[in-house]
C-alpha cells in the first residue's frame, strides 16, 4: 500500500516539479510582490506598502475600462464560438466520411497560424482606406471603419478570433458526436423520433459534459485575451480594446511597475477563479 | 538606494541560474544586441564581420530581435546582471536604462574620440545628469516622402515639393481626387503615425508638453492646442482622412497618397517597390518654428565591465561610429557631419534631404514614465483627430493624469506620510 503511494508521486513528479517551479512558484512570488511598491525606474527604493496597490487598482479608471473591454470580449466571443463550433461539428458529422477529413482540416487550418501572422493579416483586411474587406464592400457604398471606431473595434477582434480559433472546439465536439453510440439513434428512429427530437433529446444531453468543459476553458481563455488585441489594435481606439492582460503587460513591461502589475494580476485571477468555481459547481449539479 | 539594489539582486540571483563568467585566454567575447531586423541588420552584420577580421583578439557576437521583444529581453537581462556588453538604445529610452543602472556613462572611455564631430544637439540629447550614456550612431529624422507621379498628374512640380503651410495645403487640395463611387480615393496627405506626426506639428507651433525641468506637464499650453486644432481642421475640412492607427503607410505604397511624414527607416521599404516613383524632402514648415520629430540609435556600454573587456567593447563602438557612413547604406543618417560630407553619403538623395533637418530635430522628452506619458498623449490625440473631444478638453485630461503620475513618482513608498518628509 505504502509502496503504491510512492510510485504514484513518482509518476506525477515530472509534471509536478515543473508545475511547482514554473507555475506555483511565480504565482506566490507575484502575490508577495503585489504588496510591495517596486517601480524599477524609480529613484526611490522598493518598499512594503501593504494593500496600497490593491487600493490603487480599485480606484484606477483604467482598470475598470480594461475590465469592461475584457468582459465585452468574453460575452461576444464565448457564446458565438461554442454555438458556431457546435453547428460546424454537427454539420461535419453529417458529411460522408471520405470528404469529412478535408473540411475538418480546412476549418482547423487557421488555428495553426501564430497570432502574429493572423494579426498582421487581419490588420490589413480591416484597414478602412486600403483594406480587403472595404474593397469588397465598396461596390455597395459601404466603408466600415473596422478598427478606428470604438463601436466596431471589439466586434472586429471577435470576428477575427472566431475565424482563428473555431477549429479547436469544433474538433472536440466532432469527436464527442462520434462517440455517441449509433444504437441510441437507431432506437430513437425506430420509435419514430424526428431528427430535431433526436438531436435535442439524445445528442445534446450526451454532449453536455463536453460542452460545459469547453465553456469553462473558453471563458478562462477569453478572460486572458491578449495576443489578438495587442497585434491588431494595441488596445485602441481610445483604449477601448485594451484588455486586463494588456494593461497588466503595459504596467509591468512598459511602465516597469512590478508591484502594481502583480496586484492587478491577482484581481484578474480572482475574477477568473470565481467564474470557474461557479461553472464547475454547475457541472457537478447537472450530473 | 541600497535597499533597492538588494531587492534587484535577490531577483537577479534567483533568475541567474547558470550565469557563469568565462575568463579564459582566448579572444574577448563582446555580445552585441540590437533590434535591427530589417535591411539595416544585414548592413550591421557586415560591419561586425569586418571588425572581427581586423581585431583577432575580440570576437563580437551580434544578436538581433524585433524591438518589442528586444526591450523586454534587455531589461530582464539587465536585472539578472546578464546584459550584453554593448547594446543599442533609442535616445528616448536612455534615461530609463541609465536610471536602472544598466548603462555606463561614457566619459571614462571616450579618450580622444572627436565628440565635436557629433551633431551638437544629438550628442546633448544623450546627456543625463551631466553624463553621456550613449554614443549616437544615427539620427532617424522624420521627413516627407512624396509620390512624384501623383504630383505631375495634379499639375504640381515634382522637383519642388511644398516647404511651407500654403504650399502644403495647396498640394493636399490638388492631390485629393474622388474615387469611382463617390468616395475619395486618392489623398494628398494622411497621418501615418499620429504620435510622431503631431509631435512634429506641436513643435512647429512652438508648443512643448513639459516645462524645462519636467516637473510639470504643460499640454494645455496655448500653442499645443493650436497645433492640434490645426491637425483636426485638416480632417474636419475633409482634406485628409481620419487616422488609421498604423496602416496608412500601405496607402502610400499603393500610390494612393501624395505625401506622408515618416522616418528615414521606411526608405528601404519603398526602395523595394520598383513601380513607385517617390522623392524625399524636409517636412514643410507649417508654423513659426522649424522642427521635426526624430530619434537616434545609440551604442551603450554595460556598466561594471572589467577594464580589458570595456576597452574591447569601446573599440568596437568606436569602429561602428567611424564607419557609420556604411550604416547609411542600410537606410540611416550618420550623426557625424564629417561622414555626411563624403561623396558616398551625398549621392544618397533621400537621406541627404532628410539630413538637412538635423539642426532642428526634436526628441521626445526624457522621462522615466515615457510610456505612460505617450499613452495619455496618444489617447488625447486620437480623441482630437477623430473629433470626439476638443483639443483643450482632451489635452486637459491628459495633463491632469500626467501631473498625477509626476506626483506619484516623487513620493517614496517607504514614507507613507510623505507630506511630512519634505
Amino acid at each position: 500500500m505504502r509502496r503504491n503511494h510512492w510510485s504514484g508521486w513518482l509518476f506525477a513528479a515530472p509534471h509536478l516539479i515543473l508545475f511547482l517551479v514554473f507555475v506555483v512558484g511565480p504565482l506566490l512570488f507575484g502575490l508577495g510582490l503585489s504588496f510591495f511598491r517596486w517601480d524599477l525606474l524609480s529613484t526611490h527604493p522598493a518598499g512594503f506598502v501593504g494593500t496600497e496597490n490593491y487600493r490603487e487598482a480599485l480606484g484606477d479608471e483604467y482598470v475598470y475600462k480594461a475590465l469592461g473591454a475584457t468582459v465585452k470580449f468574453v460575452v461576444l466571443a464565448v457564446p458565438t464560438t461554442l454555438l458556431l463550433a457546435l453547428l460546424l461539428a454537427v454539420g461535419l458529422n453529417g458529411v460522408i466520411e471520405k470528404r469529412r477529413g478535408f473540411w475538418r482540416s480546412l476549418i482547423y487550418l487557421p488555428h495553426l497560424l501564430t497570432v502574429s501572422v493572423v494579426g498582421l493579416l487581419w490588420r490589413w483586411f480591416y484597414n478602412t482606406e486600403f483594406g480587403l474587406f472595404n474593397a469588397y464592400l465598396a461596390p455597395f457604398g459601404l466603408k466600415i471603419p473596422w478598427l478606428s471606431d470604438v463601436a466596431y473595434a471589439m466586434p472586429a477582434i471577435v470576428l477575427m478570433t472566431l475565424w482563428w480559433t473555431l477549429g479547436g472546439p469544433m474538433l472536440i465536439f466532432l469527436a464527442a458526436l462520434q462517440n455517441v453510440p449509433a444504437a441510441y439513434h437507431e432506437a430513437a428512429s425506430l420509435d419514430g423520433a424526428s431528427a430535431p427530437q433526436t438531436f435535442f433529446r439524445i445528442t445534446l444531453p450526451l454532449l453536455r459534459p463536453v460542452l460545459l468543459f469547453s465553456m469553462v476553458m473558453n471563458i478562462v481563455g477569453a478572460f486572458q485575451v491578449f495576443g489578438q488585441v495587442y497585434m491588431i489594435t494595441r488596445g485602441g481606439p481610445e483604449l477601448s480594446t485594451r484588455t486586463l492582460v494588456q494593461y497588466i503587460y503595459d504596467t509591468a513591461f512598459n511602465n516597469y511597475r512590478m508591484g502594481y502589475a502583480s496586484a492587478i494580476s491577482w484581481l484578474l485571477f480572482l475574477v477568473i477563479a470565481i467564474f470557474s468555481a461557479f461553472q464547475f459547481r454547475l457541472m457537478k449539479e447537472r450530473k | 538606494m541600497l535597499k533597492r539594489r538588494h531587492f534587484l539582486g535577490a531577483l537577479g540571483a534567483a533568475s541567474l541560474g547558470a550565469g557563469c563568467s568565462l575568463r579564459s585566454q582566448g579572444p574577448i567575447t563582446i555580445r552585441f544586441w540590437n533590434g535591427f531586423t530589417g535591411p539595416d541588420g544585414r548592413t550591421m552584420l557586415r560591419l561586425v564581420r569586418r571588425f572581427n577580421e581586423a581585431n583577432p583578439d575580440v570576437s563580437v557576437l551580434m544578436q538581433r530581435m524585433d524591438w518589442g521583444t528586444y526591450w523586454n529581453k534587455l531589461f530582464v537581462a539587465g536585472l539578472g546582471g546578464r546584459a550584453p556588453e554593448v547594446f543599442v538604445l533609442h535616445t528616448r529610452t536612455l534615461l530609463r536604462f541609465a536610471r536602472a543602472g544598466f548603462a555606463a556613462p561614457l566619459e571614462s572611455v571616450l579618450g580622444d574620440f572627436p565628440t565635436d564631430d557629433i551633431d551638437e544637439n544629438v550628442w546633448a540629447a544623450t546627456k543625463i545628469d551631466g553624463k553621456h550614456y550613449g554614443l549616437p550612431l544615427d539620427v532617424h529624422a522624420m521627413g516627407m516622402y512624396y509620390n512624384k507621379k501623383l504630383f505631375r498628374e495634379a499639375g504640381l512640380d515634382p522637383e519642388k515639393p511644398p516647404t511651407n503651410r500654403d504650399e502644403f495645403l495647396n498640394a493636399i487640395q490638388k492631390l485629393k481626387k474622388p474615387g469611382k463611387n463617390g468616395e475619395p480615393d486618392q489623398w494628398g496627405y494622411v497621418f501615418t503615425n499620429a504620435e510622431t506626426c503631431t509631435y512634429t506639428f506641436l513643435n512647429q507651433f512652438g508648443g512643448a508638453p513639459f516645462n524645462t525641468d519636467f516637473s510639470k506637464c504643460t499640454l494645455t499650453n496655448k500653442r499645443n492646442i493650436e497645433a492640434l486644432e490645426f491637425c483636426r481642421k485638416l480632417i474636419s475640412d475633409n482634406l485628409i482622412p481620419s487616422p488609421e492607427n498604423f496602416d496608412s503607410w500601405i496607402g502610400f505604397r499603393q500610390g494612393r497618397v501624395g505625401m506622408v511624414f515618416e522616418g528615414i527607416y521606411m526608405l528601404a521599404d519603398l526602395e523595394k517597390q520598383k513601380d513607385l516613383e517617390f522623392g524625399g524632402a524636409p517636412v514643410p514648415q507649417v508654423s513659426a518654428e522649424k522642427a521635426v520629430w526624430a530619434d537616434s540609435h545609440n551604442l551603450c556600454l554595460k556598466s561594471g565591465l572589467e577594464p580589458r573587456v570595456q576597452e574591447a567593447a569601446w573599440r568596437f563602438m568606436r569602429f561602428l561610429s567611424d564607419n557609420s557612413v556604411e550604416w547609411a547604406a542600410g537606410g540611416q543618417i550618420p550623426t557625424r557631419p564629417s561622414l555626411r560630407a563624403t561623396p558616398e553619403f551625398k549621392k544618397l538623395t533621400v537621406p541627404s534631404a532628410f539630413a538637412t533637418q538635423i539642426p532642428f530635430v526634436k526628441y521626445q522628452p526624457q522621462l522615466p514614465f515615457i510610456f505612460e506619458y505617450l499613452t495619455e498623449y496618444n489617447l488625447a490625440v486620437e480623441k482630437i483627430l477623430r473629433g470626439r473631444a476638443s483639443a483643450s478638453d482632451a489635452l486637459g485630461a491628459a495633463e491632469k493624469r500626467i501631473n498625477e503620475i509626476i506626483l506619484r513618482e516623487s513620493v517614496s513608498p517607504s514614507a507613507p506620510n510623505n507630506g511630512e518628509t519634505k
